[in-house]
């Protein structure tokens, strides 16, 4: 290969060719920020944003959240919930959610402290696995809940998940937009205006002033109606040759904005009003809804408490780690050096020990699900291998910086 | 060996209360299920007060030093071992008879081993060779994955290991462990008593003590491990550092229970000399 000196490597997605880690935390500056899946027509992403002295804005912002009153933003929450609180009898408030620690801290707090009358809504995941169903249930019958778990066509799915891994190496864009659009879809069905999501992403990865307002951005769930949405990247005029319909589609299109309006939709997050807490989310769901931690820890993290409801679910953040040089164990880690659980040392050392980790359980269920084969796949996993990031040392593929 | 529903009283040596301390950098750390931990105290102040209390042995875990690939407790176990005459075991990233020389030098009594032994079954007979049996504990740690069947995790629960948490009991104590630290995971940090099935199962399958943990909520759970399940002695954790229930009413339930303990009136011991003293 070609030594370049002084000229710049080829860069992928979009990516910033410095590659920095976080001096507080361990995030990478490669981290791709929140923005709507459905308008995406290729790999291109914008960043999680980053302060000219090498400190990530979720960490500035995890210093902000210690100046926050949090009395004042309950005495908010409830002003909020005042206003939607029904006594007829009808739903007042959408929680979306799995039934994992965090979406049962949210409607249970909603339904028994609060007095709220929560629909929770369930966007069902590729696969379950069995812990997540066992969780799922155990939410509903200790927690007391009604839900509507929603199941998209599992053959459209896979064709979808399956463009979005070619074309995209990001298998779970049809999952995210679907479970985005189905809380607005069912507000406008049930006529219940508010929906209360728990955290806010954009407090990770986006920039500082998207944090200041406990309210979802609509251009992540609405649309102008137009129809002309991409999925996998593909046009969704030329959805058809590929064996989707437009009718097929439904479950994934955006609300129209128009709708969204005349109903006065708002969707809150919960992190804006309650100091969030993952690790005390779980104690109250272990306590509250039965919720159980994974027998063994996930593969690419050292934690056995989040996001292990899917059985491809390690393809997500692997298919990040191979864009990024960022995967699970470091979004794990820096999230628990902010909220005082770890120290940056021992983050370090669990990116280290873990981050990357092939997620073998279900590979070959994986394969089979969207219908391609092993060489397919490292073809699509390698030709997305950003130069800047990765290189071939001793025949396998190395990332050229690692944090410390 | 006592029988596993009847305290053998009459052979009066006495069941242990333990503390159990998860150590993670600076904090006693303590979760559910092994996971989630919540930074519970400072562990000096910690072995201090349950010493004081009348706790018969301690325990310090240091649950990331397989992950640094190092013990970062041994000045703690040194400062404790100053401070107080009980037995203290040591473990966490144990892996060669160096790492159980340098316990023994800080003033530990006995090394509690798990991933290593694991990996390398071999390491427990070393121990108990080059120091003796009563210097190993085995540590397994057991999670139910079926009826009456339990899997034996490591790296603190983390990581799974496919063998059978009663038949690798049985060959720690075979190898020369003097003593089994038995931990349900599935109990861990729940309140709600120990999986007293698991305790008995592994009791019978094994030739030394067993301590039994993972699960204790209040005093009637640890008397139920020792008369029901046939333990030795009991691991407390949650119970202790969340103070749901003193030492005191701990051994009171013992007491009224018919179990030998050790008497009330050792429960304080005079302060230890400091090294100026002893040298003086």
């Amino acid at each position: 290969m070609e030594t370049v000196t002084g000229a710049a490597l080829q860069v992928l997605h979009g990516l910033p060719e410095k590659v920095v880690f976080c001096k507080r935390c361990v995030m990478s500056n490669q981290r791709p920020s929140t923005s709507p899946e459905f308008r995406k027509q290729d790999t291109r992403i914008e960043t999680a944003a980053f302060g000219e002295d090498g400190i990530c804005h979720a960490c500035r912002f995890a210093e902000m959240k210690e100046h926050i009153d949090w009395n004042d933003r309950e005495a908010q929450l409830v002003a909020l919930l005042d206003r939607h609180r029904r006594n007829d009898g009808s739903f007042d408030v959408i929680v979306p959610g799995s039934g994992g620690k965090d979406s049962a801290y949210v409607s249970h707090q909603l339904k028994y402290r609060y007095g709220m009358h929560p629909l929770t809504v369930t966007w069902a995941p590729h696969i379950y696995t069995d812990i997540g169903w066992r969780n799922f249930q155990a939410w509903l019958f200790k927690g007391g809940f009604d839900n509507i778990l929603f199941t998209p066509n599992p053959k459209v799915h896979a064709i979808l998940t399956r463009l979005a891994f070619l074309n995209l190496l990001n298998p779970f864009q049809p999952f995210i937009i679907g479970q985005k659009v189905l809380a607005p879809k069912t507000s406008l069905k049930y006529d219940v205006p508010l929906i209360m999501y728990g955290e806010n992403q954009a407090e990770y990865h986006n920039k500082l002033s998207e944090t200041q307002s406990p309210l979802m951005d609509p251009s992540h769930y609405t649309g102008d109606g137009t129809r002309r949405y991409f999925f996998g990247g593909v046009r969704q005029e030329d959805m058809p040759q590929y064996g989707v319909k437009d009718a097929d589609l439904e479950p994934y299109l955006p609300i129209a904005r128009s709708d969204a309006d005349r109903l006065g939709i708002e969707i809150h997050y919960m992190s804006f009003y309650h100091r969030w807490r993952p690790q005390e989310n779980y104690y109250y769901s272990v306590e509250h809804t039965g919720f159980e931690p994974n027998p063994e820890r996930s593969e690419g993290t050292y934690s056995k408490y989040a996001s292990l409801d899917d059985r491809i679910d390690g393809f997500h953040y692997y298919t990040m780690y191979a864009k990024f040089g960022q995967g699970r164990a470091m979004n794990d880690a820096a999230h628990e050096v902010r909220d005082g659980h770890i120290s940056r040392e021992e983050a370090v050392a669990l990116v280290r020990k873990y981050d990357g980790e092939f997620p073998r359980k279900y590979y070959q269920e994986f394969l089979d699900y969207i219908g391609i084969d092993e060489a397919e796949f490292q073809a699509a996993v390698d030709r997305n291998r950003s130069p800047h990031l990765w290189e071939r040392r001793d025949g396998r593929w190395t990332l050229k910086h690692q944090v410390a | 060996m006592s029988s596993p529903t009847q305290p053998d009283a009459a052979c009066g040596f006495a069941r242990r209360v333990v503390a159990r301390l998860d150590i993670k950098g600076e904090n006693v750390v303590r979760g559910i299920h092994l996971e989630g931990l919540r930074v519970v105290g400072k562990p000096d102040e910690m072995a201090a007060r349950y010493s004081l209390d009348g706790v018969d042995e301690i325990i310090f875990l240091d649950i990331v030093a397989t992950l640094y690939g190092r013990n970062n407790t041994l000045a703690l176990v040194e400062r404790t071992a100053r401070n107080t005459l009980l037995p203290l075991t040591v473990g966490g990233g144990i892996r060669t008879l160096d790492d159980v020389e340098n316990v023994l030098r800080s003033g530990g009594d006995k090394v509690a081993v798990n991933s290593a032994a694991v990996r390398r079954p071999d390491l427990i007979s070393e121990i108990a060779r080059g120091f003796g049996s009563q210097c190993v504990v085995a540590a397994v740690e057991a999670k139910r994955c079926g009826p009456g069947r339990w899997t034996v995790l490591i790296e603190n629960g983390r990581e799974a290991t496919g063998l059978d948490a009663v038949a690798w009991a049985r060959r720690c104590s075979e190898l020369g462990a003097g003593e089994i630290l038995l931990t349900s995971i599935d109990r861990d940090g729940t309140r709600t008593g120990c999986d007293l099935e698991l305790v008995r199962e592994v009791a019978a399958a094994v030739s030394v003590p067993v301590i039994a943990g993972g699960g204790p909520g209040k005093p009637e759970h640890v008397a139920e491990a020792i008369n029901a399940g046939g333990a030795d002695a009991v691991a407390l954790g949650t119970l202790l550092h969340f103070k749901l229930f003193s030492l005191a009413d701990v051994k009171r339930a013992l007491h009224a229970a018919g179990i030998p303990i050790r008497p009330l009136s050792s429960l304080t011991r005079p302060p230890a000399l400091s090294g100026a003293e002893l040298t003086a």
